[in-house]
């Protein structure tokens, strides 16, 4: 089989108001291979995989699918399907309550007159099974389904027209060891056929295992691109990364105070059980876990936004039970979530008025009115702390980037004088910049004192900030490591539940 | 200290950006100019008067519907809760010979229970308000039905009239009494931390939890200020006539909606003001006052409203500010 070109991609930029998600960015992909697009969080992975699909339209560039030239402004994700472009995106879009044969045929029904013909379905259904050679009932809702098996259905909607182009953006993210050789195995499969697919993941190892060719995206910028036999992981890291691992870290806090907060067996039913922990006064404390691993659950549940079934919270030496966060800010707790947009800030207020909204009541005339002046200036100190790029406080935080707008989740928390941080994934989405800088804040709390607990999915973050780091596996605490033992090894092998 | 004085400049664009924050009220003064132009009747200091007095007890209404939508419900019940204060108002005076201070606390304290049962099933029950408000609408008004039977009750004391149609030297007193709600919620919104946790709610209830906001017991309230004020709005509809009437409040809905949206509040939540909603209600009274006074017919209010409300809801949904 001659390999042809299937996507030729030249000098795709893509702006958003405010950013360069894609700066000049090459890439190309042949027919029958499996080519690894790897990058930090917001390097642009997805935006270049949206660009191809036709979700996003890219500022500049050419793009060449098949060999012919696609024009941008007419271009979209119904047109891509049509030129056999199909994606398999993390989150699952599936219809949890009908069955797996029906999302897989949805909106593409067999029909014999006005009627579907279910008969059809069924038999096309159990033949794409037998050729990805998995033994799922289809007839069950997705919602009583594996997340593996969820992954297969997706993969099998996905192939269902035998598209020549197949992006699997982070597939694996949320599944473990044996279920991503599965994957792997279906993937040779797919290969065989002569399809060309895009394989988006963070996970370096996997790049090794399945990838013939990569292209590594730093930033937004386009680094490199080669076979996959040609290089080593230290070298891919490299890329990646774009600088050496030990100047992107501030130096480790070593003087802590006493506990602030300590979880003792804190239970939540169908999201973590037994869960114990413990945070000093300058200490910054890493949870590390899959997707699904309860972690999130867990810092809104200290939070009182998530019921527990029983355990105990003690802060600052005493048991407190905290009902709803309004109790938990009133404690001296605060959160970062990891949906900046969705659950960090009202995306309809200005900037001021997000700094300021859980500390508004110290800004008081007579304790009834707002002092606005009073408030604006405080707002104003605390972003200029945190070098926020801005232009003026009354401007909607919808126009700063999402590195700046993190900055002002952080800094609402800090004027309100908080004693424990709860973060949970920070740096999710910015840019390599404004994760330095989130680095440095975390520094600098703890250099104040505060207790910080930092969610991550990146390892080199908590390898790179935490004094120690806890691991969650399936709503288990598997362990914990300190000091030296903080390493990509010791961490991955709690993390997948093999201990 | 100027870096501060610099990044706290408002309307960095100049008029533009202020312009499009106080669109309403262009668009008013021009409708105003328009009017006057128009017909000389309109410009009469009587004509005026009669305008703003129209528009008072409606835009107290408006100004109760307002918190509702700024926490992005919507309160159906309205319609209920006015002819509720009306018939229970009138018969606990006319049937029952209470005095008008009890039947007042008593239909206020009804009010406040309808407001806190729309409330609590739409914030603690999770009911859409679409629906909760409506079950309470038809609930309530089959009760204040049975009560007087669908008929009206006239016969309150004629002091009562001053509520409604008096005057203070030549102000007409709702007048008087929607710039004292007007300025106290301008205040209450803009001023206090209680009232700029409506639109933090309503900009983003998750993000508003998380930030230690009280967001049930304010979205709670939002309906209950709601209730208050229809209920205040109602009196003064039914001093007017010193007669309770089950029907008073049926066409007030969509005027109130109108009103409320036409002021620049947000029907997803989170944006608007009060100061908008008291325009908002002076726009529909003068289209309404011009019609009257170039001897439209009357039901042609009806289809120029609903083209109002629709073209305003579709700039609404469709402009991206920032």
């Amino acid at each position: 089989m001659s390999a042809e070109k299937l996507i030729e991609l030249k000098n795709c930029t893509m702006d958003f108001p405010g950013v360069r998600a894609l700066d000049h960015v090459d890439f190309t992909l042949i027919s029958g291979e499996c080519h690894g697009l790897v990058g930090e969080n917001g390097a642009g992975k997805s935006t270049l995989s949206k660009c191809i699909i036709g979700d996003n339209h890219m500022t500049e560039g050419e793009l060449f699918v098949l060999g012919k030239k696609i024009s941008i402004p007419n271009y979209s994700v119904r047109e891509s399907q049509k030129l056999g472009i199909a994606i398999v995106h993390q989150e699952f879009q599936l219809m949890n309550d009908l069955s797996g044969l029906e999302n897989i045929f949805l909106g593409r029904y067999e029909t014999k007159g006005v009627f579907v013909d279910w008969k059809a379905l069924e038999k096309r259904g159990n033949e794409i099974m037998e050729f990805l050679e998995c033994d799922i009932d289809l007839s069950l809702p997705v919602k009583r389904l594996r997340t593996a098996e969820k992954q297969i259905v997706q993969l099998a909607k996905a192939i269902l027209d035998n598209p020549k182009v197949l992006i699997l953006d982070e597939l694996t993210a949320v599944l473990q060891e044996r279920d991503i050789k599965n994957i792997f195995r279906i993937i040779n499969l797919l290969k065989a056929k002569g399809m060309g697919i895009i394989y988006i993941s963070h996970r370096l190892d996997e790049i090794f295992q399945c990838c013939d060719s990569y292209t590594v995206l730093c930033d937004g910028k386009y680094i490199n691109s080669g076979l996959v036999k040609d290089i080593d992981k230290n070298e891919l890291i490299k890329m990646i990364i774009g600088r050496e691992l030990k100047n992107v870290y501030p130096p480790k806090e070593t003087n802590f105070g006493e506990t602030i907060l300590e979880v003792r067996n804190l239970t939540a039913p169908k999201a973590f059980k037994n869960i114990s922990f413990d945070v000093k006064a300058g200490e910054v404390v890493g949870i590390a876990g899959l997707l699904g691993a309860g972690k999130t659950e867990l810092l809104h549940a200290i939070m009182g936004n998530h019921k527990i079934e029983s355990g105990q919270i003690i802060y600052k030496g005493k048991e407190v039970h905290i009902k709803n966060p309004r109790e938990a800010v009133k404690l001296g707790f605060g959160i970062v979530p990891d949906e900046r947009r969705m659950l960090g800030l009202n995306m309809q207020f200005d900037i001021k008025d997000n700094t300021t909204l859980p500390s508004i009541d110290n800004f008081t005339k007579h304790r009834i009115f707002i002092d606005h002046e009073k408030a604006a200036k405080a707002a104003f100190d605390e972003n200029e702390k945190l070098n926020l790029k801005y232009t003026s406080l009354w401007d909607s935080v919808k126009k700063l980037s999402g590195g700046n707008q993190q900055k002002i989740v952080v800094a609402k928390w800090m004027l309100r004088n908080c004693d424990v941080f709860l973060l949970d994934e920070p740096t999710r989405g910015i840019d390599i910049g404004a994760k330095f800088e989130i680095y440095t804040l975390i520094h600098d709390l703890a250099e104040q004192g505060k207790a910080v607990v930092l969610v991550s999915p990146e390892l080199d973050e908590l390898i790179g900030l935490c004094n120690r780091v806890y691991i969650m596996f399936e709503g288990n605490m598997m362990g914990m490591v300190q000091g030296k033992d903080i390493n990509q090894e010791t961490i991955i092998t709690n993390l997948l539940g093999e201990k | 200290m100027s870096g501060f004085d610099e990044k706290n400049k408002r309307f960095r664009g100049g008029f533009k950006s202020f312009f499009s924050e106080w669109m309403i009220l262009f668009l008013f003064i021009f409708l105003v100019i328009i009017c006057c132009i128009c017909s000389p009747k309109f410009r009469t200091t009587n004509n005026i008067m009669n305008v703003l007095r129209q528009a008072s007890f409606i835009s107290i209404i408006a100004m109760g519907e307002f918190f509702v939508i700024l926490t992005g419900n919507m309160d159906m019940s309205i319609t209920s809760t006015i002819g509720m204060t009306s018939i229970f108002f009138s018969g606990f005076v006319v049937n029952s010979g209470m005095p008008m201070w009890l039947a007042i606390v008593i239909v206020f304290a009804i009010s406040t229970l309808m407001g806190a049962v729309n409330g609590i099933l739409t914030v603690y029950g999770k009911v859409p308000s679409f629906i909760s408000t409506l079950v309470v609408m038809n609930i309530m008004k089959g009760i204040y039905f049975i009560y007087s039977k669908g008929l009206p009750i006239s016969g309150l004391p004629d002091s009562f009239n001053f509520f409604g149609a008096g005057y203070v030297g030549f102000i007409p007193f709702p007048v008087i009494l929607m710039i004292l709600v007007g300025v106290i919620l301008y205040f209450l919104t803009q001023h206090t931390p209680l009232g700029r946790s409506f639109y933090a709610i309503g900009g983003n209830m998750e993000a508003a939890k998380l930030s230690g906001v009280n967001v049930k017991f304010v979205g709670v309230l939002a309906f209950v200020i709601c209730a208050w004020l229809s209920s205040l709005g109602a009196l003064g509809l039914t001093a007017k006539t010193l007669s309770g009437n089950v029907m008073i409040g049926e066409n007030l809905l969509f005027d109130v909606m109108t009103i409320v949206v036409l002021g620049g509040t947000s029907l997803a939540g989170g944006r608007g003001k009060i100061v908008g909603v008291i325009i908002g209600a002076l726009f529909l009274q003068v289209i309404s006052n011009i019609m009257v006074l170039l001897s439209i017919n009357t039901y042609w209010q009806w289809v120029v409203k609903g083209i109002i409300l629709i073209i305003v809801v579709v700039i609404d949904s469709n402009t991206k500010r920032d």
